[in-house]
């Protein structure tokens, strides 16, 4: 009984009481949850993360891997951190983080920014990449939560607008630490279906800023922009950004707005297809109406057309009449003239015809000119 | 293919070329008619199969909270 004190109470080698330590932490504390603010943040051989956790009254030393990170760190900003208390084996107390979040609305903010212009940078957000959606899909996989608001109201707009869609729904918790590593479940899962659905809808309803973190995680944003499938995904209101919408092929504002975005309205498309059938009698109508104006115009043509020639054979008949008029010898008398009937020679009686008179008289001379 | 099997994808394609035909120089008064009563017979059959469809919505039993 070497390690043993008179009191019965043992000794331990530092090894075992290290060990005796951690499982009497293990024991009283599986797993804390701690916020506080990030010093002396940095990354070792670009795999191991060493921070401190701090607030006013103390800090903490921090452990975890580069893989476990998911959003953007930095010194100074406030983060809620899952962890397991940890002696070392040089007696150096350590958290071994689990998982680390940014807590509060400026802690978020920056770490959207932070992961944003990264992304950015990377060009996951372009324009080039961009793939349209099918006008009307016929087979679409929605990832979401089914007991949420937004997908109750993603299905009414659905179903509202447009049928004959098959729709496969992978329910997922969209809040939440668990939520980001479900939803990429979820998006490989599709992505692996030996069919692809043409469409992937992710949404979620509206919630607070930390509600909606789960969103901006990056390997959640990397896992939209990598998908086989085109990508529609609505997250929060109108006003709300998250890094998934903008890696999106397609950014809805709302769950509803993404099913306006998916399928067209079969009431507008009733509509349009009786205008349509509508603007068909006018058509005809219109085309006899113009075929009868031909017409008329070509009957008016051919009524001038034989005037003209009429007027033509008037004018002719008119020409020859008054020639016809200049060789009748009642004209030349009435011009003065006059006709003789009878022999010319002296003592012989004649018949002078003026235009008014016929005169029987006696010739007296004949002279020659 | 009949009218019955076709989507309605495919009946408003072919409406749209009807009603195309009715713009184009290939219109004349004589076929007109006959292309008019299939256009608003596939008008009737596309308002009714928007009508009556109706969307399979199918939630999947597997669970996601763990790598498959």
């Amino acid at each position: 009984m070497e390690n043993q004190k008179q009191n019965s109470q043992p000794i331990f080698s530092v090894s075992d009481f290290i060990a005796v330590f951690n499982q009497t932490l293990e024991y009283a504390y599986p797993n804390v949850e701690i916020e506080g603010e990030v010093a002396s943040f940095k990354v070792n051989q670009g795999k191991f993360i060493f921070f401190d956790i701090k607030d006013k009254g103390g800090s903490v030393g921090c452990f975890m891997t580069v893989w476990q990170l998911r959003q953007p760190i930095e010194d100074g900003m406030k983060v809620v951190i899952s962890a397991v208390p940890k002696l070392t084996q040089w007696g150096k107390f350590s958290l071994t983080v689990k998982t680390i979040r940014p807590s509060g609305e400026g802690a978020l903010k920056k770490s959207f920014e932070i992961l944003k212009a990264k992304l950015d940078a990377e060009g996951l957000f372009s324009a080039e990449r961009k793939r349209l959606l099918p006008r009307i899909p016929e087979h679409v996989a929605v990832i979401s939560s089914t007991q949420a608001a937004g997908y109750a109201d993603f299905i009414k707009i659905l179903n509202d607008r447009w049928g004959g869609v098959k729709v496969d729904v992978a329910h997922v918790q969209v809040q939440g630490e668990a939520a980001p590593d479900q939803i990429i479940n979820a998006i490989n899962y599709f992505n692996q279906c030996e069919v692809l659905p043409e469409v992937l809808v992710i949404i979620r309803g509206g919630g607070s800023a930390d509600d909606l973190s789960a969103f901006n995680d990056e390997p959640l944003v990397r896992a939209i922009a990598g998908s086989r499938i085109p990508t529609l995904v609505g997250v929060g209101h109108e006003v709300d950004e998250s890094l998934a919408d903008l890696a999106a092929d397609v950014r809805a504002s709302t769950p509803s707005n993404a099913a306006q975005i998916l399928v067209p309205d079969k009431n507008e498309i009733i509509r349009a297809v009786n205008n349509q059938i509508g603007s068909l009698l006018p058509r005809i109508l219109q085309f006899i109406d113009q075929k009868r104006q031909l017409i008329m115009v070509s009957i008016e043509l051919i009524a001038n057309n034989i005037n003209e020639s009429i007027d033509e054979k008037i004018w002719g008949i008119k020409t020859i009449r008054n020639v016809l008029d200049q060789l009748n010898p009642m004209v030349v008398l009435s011009r003065g003239y006059a006709l003789i009937r009878g022999e010319i020679k002296v003592g012989s009686t004649i018949e002078v015809e003026t235009s008014k008179l016929i005169l029987k008289t006696e010739v007296k001379d004949v002279v020659t000119k | 293919m009949s009218s019955q099997n076709k989507t309605i994808s495919e009946k408003t394609a072919e409406l749209n070329a009807i009603v195309g035909w009715f713009d184009s120089e290939d219109f004349n008064l004589e076929l007109a008619l006959d292309k008019y009563k299939i256009a608003e017979a596939l008008a009737q059959e596309i308002e009714q199969d928007l009508l009556s469809l109706k969307n399979e919505i199918n939630v999947i039993k597997q669970k996601f909270d763990k790598e498959k």
